[in-house]
């Protein structure tokens, strides 16, 4: 099932005006400035889906829609800017319980139609929603169970994040379609099969991405003595100008480097900081037990990057039966976005979406979380995945006894 | 594209500037005494104009030297045609083209991995310099190059432009 | 014991490196890259090479290429964090004797030396 760059390109943009008109409709109701911040099309596990909302208490207005699409979507507001966005819809409503409620329902309803209109009007069918259901939950259980989807255990999300200026407030709105309808719908719409990617192959890269990030984890648990875990491994797919937006305005300590051949791209491996001097020193055969980020660090850190982005890349290469190179490691310490920012320009000069892989581990017995980006070459990774054997998706260790025999 | 009139404003006690964001490859023009902000500059250069006799402001935030070097793609996107939007939109705002001044920041040289042939942030400094150079607008502040990221704001009623890196403390053009 | 030369780029993994193999070896030399590396055996001749793979200037392949080719002698042990198959068939068409995969263990780095450069 081959679906074209162009008509993800036009899915994620009938999802981001979806989200414009919907915080429109908001807007008129409530005088509310707000803006869609970033829209972007995920494949992910289902398990890890809502993963980035953890720790925080939603309210949430679900719905389901089907037609020619078929799924669930959800707006999550954080509690506090859901009691502010009732306030300023009807002053005085939020200390009344139920007519808060149904403030929020009713601004969901609405937004909700103006989310889901475009989707409709593109395909020329109807599209039709389920009546608002108010829920309230912590993190990721403010989104429905996402979708079955047959053997595989990946599905697409379609998540805007909407920022509100002033109130320095985020909500969302997430879109979890099931699997067949939304690619069956994208194979209907293929506008042209010049660039066209096998969609379920991507799924299969996914899962070889999943186990890469398991062994830059293992890597880094052999390298500190830390238990690590990785999390979520994601791939997803925005427009060139919002990849810098993946990664937060926080500074990041890590290390960058460019891979050359099927696929080619950039990959980074970014620590926070107190999370990059934790895992450093944990590296050092000494105590340093230091608050700065010194060079001794740096050197440990560019190391470990090293040593992640080859356990990260190298599964795809023994899948691929092929070699990937990469340039040895740059490190950097700078504001996340600005460090993503070049990255992206360069690979914007040939694509204007572009594919990013991320991936997440962290441990519980220290403060260390550590994130992977890489930003494929669209070309390349179409050819990978053209080249990719399915029945060969586990093979992504190398046996060097066997080769040095 | 967004015109912030001021008509909407609520509160006229309103003590601190309003904060206008500005994304990677978007402008935005004010007419108020605002605060326009741009965060996450690496080769990217974000460009700031502003005629204070009328107290008209606009930033742009561009990724790119040319679009004629891309198909497709919004005109913020690139330094060519991003400037000359930010221009034009000014004028519908009521600035005077002779009043104009511009100050710009970022074309960083970091994580450059072209092994021959000029970085992107130094390509985008190149032409960012060059446009406003043709539509007559003078450059008095700039802070570009380097192998590090910042972030700015453009005061709209002074035309101070503040410089943010990572590791350093910020500068006022 | 053998001598050993170390070629890697990193600081933090010549350090490791030299940490493990000071007690027993002596080490003629560490260097950065690949160039680096065949200059300097040809200088000390060393029994022994622990060669990076991924290094700037010259990799750590090109570099066994050129030294196996100038001294089949040579012993010479990947020690990358590459995990790659076609890598590790690129390693032992340059000549490489062993190939040590990072994050390693001391006993794995005195049990590939052993095997190569048996006392
Ligand atoms: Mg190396």
């Amino acid at each position: 099932m081959n679906v074209d760059i162009q008509s993800l390109g036009t899915f994620n943009q009938l999802a981001h005006e979806g989200a414009e008109q919907a915080t429109q409709s908001m807007g008129q109701m409530t005088g509310i400035d707000a803006v869609v911040d970033v829209t972007k099309i995920t494949l992910l596990d289902r398990a890890d889906v809502g993963e980035e909302l953890a720790g925080r208490d939603f309210v949430g207005v679900q719905f389901s829609f089907d037609g020619v699409l078929e799924g669930d979507t959800v707006l999550a507001f954080d509690v506090d800017s859901a009691g502010t966005i009732t306030e300023e819809m009807m002053p005085g409503s939020s200390d009344d319980e139920a007519m808060a409620r149904s403030g929020i329902e009713e601004i969901g309803n609405i937004m909700m139609s103006g989310f889901i209109d475009g989707w409709a009007d593109y395909v020329g069918a109807t599209i039709d929603h389920s009546p608002p259901e108010y829920i309230e939950e912590s993190g990721g259980d403010v989104l429905p169970d996402a979708p079955e989807n047959g053997d595989h255990q990946q599905v697409f999300v379609f998540k805007s994040e909407i920022e509100w200026i002033d109130e320095s407030v985020n909500f969302y709105i997430y879109m979890l379609p099931e699997y067949e309808s939304l690619t069956e719908m994208m194979v209907e719409h293929v506008d042209t099969d010049g660039d066209a990617i096998p969609i379920d192959k991507l799924q299969t890269f996914n899962e070889m991405t999943t186990s890469g990030t398991q062994k830059a984890a293992d890597n880094v648990e052999m390298m500190t003595g830390i238990p690590t875990e990785s999390e979520v491994t994601q791939i997803s797919f925005a427009p060139i100008e919002d990849v810098p937006k993946q990664i937060g305005t926080d500074t990041f300590v890590g290390t960058v480097v460019e891979f050359t051949g099927t696929p080619s791209g950039y990959l980074m491996v970014l620590f926070d900081e107190i999370s990059a001097i934790n895992v450093a020193e944990a590296m050092m055969p000494i105590e340093m037990d230091s608050d700065e980020l010194t060079d001794q660090h740096k050197a440990a850190i560019e190391e470990l990057g090293n040593i992640m982005t080859s356990g990260f890349v190298d599964g795809w290469a023994n899948v691929l039966q092929t070699s990937v190179e990469h340039t040895p490691p740059r490190v950097v310490h700078d504001m996340g976005r600005a460090i993503m920012d070049p990255l992206a320009a360069q690979v914007g000069q040939h694509q204007e979406h572009a594919f990013i892989i991320d991936s997440e581990m962290q441990t519980d017995d220290i403060e260390f979380k550590a994130e992977i980006h890489a930003l494929p070459d669209e070309k390349e990774l179409r050819a990978a995945l053209d080249d990719l054997d399915v029945e060969r998706a586990t093979e992504t260790g190398a046996d060097v006894e066997q080769i040095f025999k | 594209m967004k015109v912030y009139d001021g008509s909407q404003t609520e509160s006229p006690e309103q003590s601190t500037p309003e904060r206008i964001k500005v994304g990677i490859a978007e402008y935005k023009v004010t007419t108020e005494p605002a605060v326009l902000t741009t965060s996450g500059l690496g080769s990217c250069i974000g460009i700031a104009v502003y005629d204070t006799r009328n107290t008209v402001a606009g930033l742009v935030h561009v990724m790119l030297p040319s679009a004629a070097d891309i198909d497709g793609g919004n005109h913020a996107k690139f330094a060519d045609t991003g400037i000359e939007a930010l221009i034009e939109a000014m004028a519908d705002a009521g600035a005077s083209m002779e009043a104009m001044e511009a100050k710009i920041a970022g074309g960083s040289d970091m994580l450059d991995f072209s092994e021959n042939g000029s970085s992107i942030g130094s390509r985008n400094a190149k032409k960012v310099r060059e446009t406003l150079d043709e539509h007559d607008v003078p450059v008095v502040g700039e802070d570009l190059g380097g192998d590090h990221g910042r972030s700015v704001k453009l005061e709209a009623d002074t035309g101070n432009f503040i410089v943010k890196s990572a590791n350093t403390d910020s500068i006022t053009l | 014991m053998p001598d050993v030369l170390i070629a890697d780029d990193s600081e933090f993994m010549r350090n490791l490196l030299r940490e493990i193999l000071e007690e027993d070896h002596e080490i003629v030399g560490e260097v950065e890259n690949g160039v680096e590396a065949v200059e300097v055996f040809k200088e000390e001749g060393p029994d022994l090479v622990m060669m990076d793979i991924v290094m700037p200037i010259r990799d750590g392949i090109e570099a066994t290429d050129e030294i196996k080719s100038s001294n089949p002698d040579a012993n010479v042990i990947m020690c990358t964090s590459v995990g790659q198959e076609e890598k590790m068939k690129e390693a032992v068409k340059a000549g490489a004797d062993g190939y040590i995969t990072k994050p390693f263990q001391k006993p794995s780095v005195m049990e590939a030396i052993e095997d190569v450069v048996p006392s």
